[in-house]
Formats: C-alpha cells, structure tokens, sequence
C-alpha cells in the first residue's frame, strides 16, 4: 500500500498511533511468552528441579532433532507422515464433499441414510483400528485410511447442513428463471456453501493429523507417530518431545495454508 | 379490452401432514396489459400462494389461471418473480447477476440480449457498478439490479413480492418510485403483493383486496390518481379517503 500524505487531525494520529503500539505490544508479549515458557523449562531442568529424563529440556531436544537429522532418517519420518496426512486429508475432503452433495440431490436417499450417519459419526474410529490393519495390512495405507474415516463423515455432514441450509427464495429464484437441478447446485448451492467449505478444510487438517498419528500408532514402520511410540518404548523421551515439536510446527503451517481461504470467504 | 392475466374460479389447498388447507376459494380476477395491480390482503390469506400459481411454481387444485390467453405452465418462462430480498449472489459481480437467467437458459452468448442488458444498465445509473460485487452497492441500488436481472429476461408480467419491506423507510419511498418508473417506463405490467396500503395506494391502478383464509377477492378499487409518481400520489388530496376505503375492507 502507498503511503499517503493526507494530514490526519490530532486525534486521528493519535488513535493510529494507539492501534500500533496496542499491536506491538499483543506481538511483544507472544514473544516473551514463548521465551519465558522455554527459559524456565530449561532453568528448571538444568537445576534438577525438573528431572530431564521424564521432562526432556528445550536444548536436548534441540539437540534431539540435529541427532535425528544425521542419523535417524527424521526426514523420512517427516515425509511419510506429511505424506499420508496430505493424501487423507485430499480424499477424506473429496469423498465427504461428494456425499454431501449425493445427500442434498436425494431427499429419499438422505432420509434413509441419515441414522446410519450419525452412528458413524458417534462410532470412535480408532475402534476400527485391528480391523483396518486386516483389511488393508499395515503401514502407509491404513493410516491413510484411518485418515479418511476420522474426517470422512463430519465433512458430509458439516457439507450437507451448509448445502440445506442455502435460503428458499433463491432456490426460488433459480426455479423462476428456469434454473435445472445441476444449474442450482453448481451456480448457488456450491458457491453459497464456499465459507462453510474453507471452514470444513480447517477442521480436517487437525482431524487428518488425529488420524495420522493414531494410525502410525496403530501399526508404522515410519512416520512421527512411529518416532513417538520408538522413544516411548526405548525410554527415550527427548525423541518423543522432539517429535512432538515437529508435529506442532508442520501441523500449524497447514494451517496457516488453509485458514487464508476462511477469511477469504467469510465476508 | 383482453387482458393479460385471468385467474378464473382458482382453488387451492395445502396438504400439510395434519390436515388439508384450503389457502385460495374460488379467487377470480383479470388484469389489463401495462397496468399495475396490487394485492392486499389480512396477513396468512394466501397473497404468495396466488404469485406462487402466477409464476407456475405451484399448480392450481381446480380452475384456471391464464396468461395471454394461455394456461401458465410449470415455471412459465412468461413471468419476471421478484422477491422481498434482492437474493443477489454475493460471489457475482453486479454484471454477472444481472446475466444469470440468460446463463441458465443458454443464451449467455446471444449478442441482442446482451446488448439489451447492457442498456438497461446505462439507462438506470448502475453502469459504472457493472464490475462491483452487491456488498458494495446501497440497498435501493440492489433492488434495482435484482428487477433489471428479472427484466433482462424480458417478462411478460413480473411479479412483486413485497420487494420493499427489507428496505429501511426513507430508502423504500426512493426504491420505489425508481422500481415504478422502470415498470412504465419498459411497459411491463405488474402485479405487486404488500401489506402497506399506502405502498399499494401510491402504486397502482388498481388494488385488488382479498378476504382472510381461504381467500377469494373481497373487491377491487380502481384508483384515479394521474400524478407521475408514487412518491407525488401521496400528496393526492384523495389518497387519504382511499387510504380508508381499503382499511375499512380489510377489517
């Protein structure tokens, strides 16, 4: 943005002045936050206030992650589960997206299906874990598909209430001027639905990582649910912290991708 | 005369899963070509059940409802529906609103229509908001693109339910007037529902009153008024004795 070279009046600077310095201080203190909650850790372990073992410390887990990094394949760990959270959130999206809009087409098939919904959608899909691992083996795949059944069925029903909840008058509208049943789905259910939408994509990101992990608990040879479990079982905690703070920084920055859209949409 | 509009002895009812609803009983009126009617009526007695048939939405239990001599067919492609809110696409710029039913009937391409719409748009001042999205607009503004989307389509008879009643006071009085220049200005008749009988009063030629549910037509007043607006038939010396004449039939 240009600055501009309009003369403010007096209260107007100072009211620009106080919104700055109001930010400056919000960004100052997540700072200090941050750095006090490491700080002390660090203190408290390097005192032995805290014992390192159970409590690990911000440096060791530094070091931790550089270790890892040279000998522990970290990047592999990163990749697979980047990779099967990518690729379950995709389909999980895809798939409920598409039942929603099968749902909304058929008020026949909606009514009959919506009870077996909701059972999906209050059955604990960890439950179903020993029976993936049968289904599809393990590793890679049945953490996808752990994935995709954590997200599936609450992206169809977030999707669906948004397409019903779309006002009469403009389907209405749509009908008067000769609108076909495709027409009203694509040209208003759809893009009515788009804020509803980036706020069901922001959901299943965190979901999707849910689905990752316990599926890497579940059954992995890679991947840092994996990495979580190795440390727990070999006592070493530092590795399991490590891995913890990793998850959090990936998990955030899909994050941060996705939620510009909410504020795109949401207006 | 022949008219536009015939509703010949229409009854309607509701199925609703307790009982059956008898919303319109024997409803029969007829309207001129480029007049303007209104309808009122005590609230509940059926008014957009009887816009609802007009436009082909619903089909009548028993009667007949003609248009140009020609019974209405489902969603007749004869009638222009405007309804109480604009319902303009927040995601479409003013243009592409404007452009939505020739989109949904394949004609996005036609260079006539397009012309046509263009020039409906530089005739009522909203030219240069062509490019904005509705958000930027006022709402006496998206009032009147939501009509000029309806007339691009070129209508036989456009139907209004209550387009005003969203609007704040002071702006309706605007809306209106412009709505109502428009109207004659393209030579389309109307047929208008409200509830505020001055809105009626100062808008038609004729206001036709119905009785509470199931409702027929309790009367129909031909207004005299010759001012140019509705805005200017307000100030009628006789708009107050009209005014009475259809409260007294309301109650």
């Amino acid at each position: 943005m240009k600055k501009r070279t309009v003369n403010y009046s007096k209260a107007r600077k100072l009211y620009l002045k106080r919104q700055r310095n109001d930010k400056i201080l919000v960004i100052f203190f997540q700072i200090a936050v941050i750095v006090a909650f490491l700080g002390i850790w660090e203190l408290l372990a390097y005192t032995g206030a805290l014992d390192p073992f159970f409590f690990s410390s911000p440096s060791r887990i530094a070091v931790t992650i550089v270790d890892l990094a040279k000998t522990g394949n970290l990047f592999l760990h990163i990749w697979t589960s980047l990779y099967e959270t990518i690729i379950g959130f995709v389909l999980a999206t895809a798939i409920g997206y598409i039942l929603a809009i099968i749902l909304w087409w058929s008020e026949k098939v909606r009514r009959v299906l919506e009870p077996y919904l909701i059972i999906l959608n209050s059955l604990p899909k960890i439950a179903l874990g020993p029976m993936i691992i049968f289904w599809v083996g393990s590793g890679t795949g049945a953490t996808i598909v752990m994935c995709i059944l954590i997200c599936v069925i609450i992206t169809t029903i977030s999707m669906l209430n948004a397409f019903i909840s779309c006002d009469n008058d403009k389907i209405l509208l749509m009908k008067s001027m000769h609108a076909k049943k495709y027409q009203i789905l694509f040209k208003l259910i759809i893009p009515n639905s788009l804020p509803e939408f980036a706020t069901a994509l922001k959901i299943n990101v965190g979901m999707s990582w849910v689905g990752t992990i316990m599926g890497e608990y579940l059954s992995s040879r890679a991947g840092l649910g994996y990495l979580i479990n190795y440390g727990s079982q070999i006592l070493k905690l530092d590795i399991v912290m490590a891995s913890i703070v990793i998850l959090c920084i990936l998990a955030s920055g899909m994050y941060f991708l996705v939620s510009p859209l909410e504020k795109r949409y949401k207006k | 005369m022949k008219m536009l509009l015939e509703f010949k002895n229409v009854n309607y009812f509701y199925q609703t899963k307790e009982n059956e609803i008898n919303a319109l009983d024997g409803v029969n009126f007829s309207i001129e070509h480029e007049s303007f009617t209104s309808l009122v009526g005590p609230s509940g007695c059926g008014k957009t059940t009887i816009l609802s048939l007009t436009a082909g939405l619903l089909t009548p239990s028993s009667g007949e409802i003609l248009l140009d001599d020609k019974p209405i067919e489902k969603n007749d492609s004869r009638i222009g529906y405007m309804f109480q809110r604009d319902h303009l696409f927040e995601w479409r710029t003013i243009w592409q609103n404007i452009i939505l039913g020739l989109e949904l009937q394949k004609m996005k391409k036609d260079p006539k229509k397009l012309a046509f719409a263009e020039e409906l748009l530089k005739k009522y001042d909203l030219y240069n908001f062509k490019n904005k999205k509705p958000r930027q607009l006022s709402g006496g503004m998206r009032q009147r693109v939501a009509l000029i989307r309806t007339l691009v389509l070129e209508p036989a008879l456009l139907l209004l339910d209550e387009p005003f009643s969203a609007l704040d006071f002071q702006t309706r009085l605007k809306v209106c007037d412009d709505v109502y220049e428009i109207i004659k200005s393209e030579k389309k008749t109307a047929l208008l529902v409200t509830h505020d009988i001055s809105e009626a009063l100062s808008m038609s030629d004729k206001v036709i009153i119905l009785t509470k549910r199931p409702a027929s037509v309790k009367t129909e007043i031909k207004l005299p008024f010759t001012e140019a607006s509705p805005l200017a038939k307000r100030e009628d010396k006789e708009f107050g004795n009209y005014f009475d004449m259809i409260w007294r039939n309301l109650t």
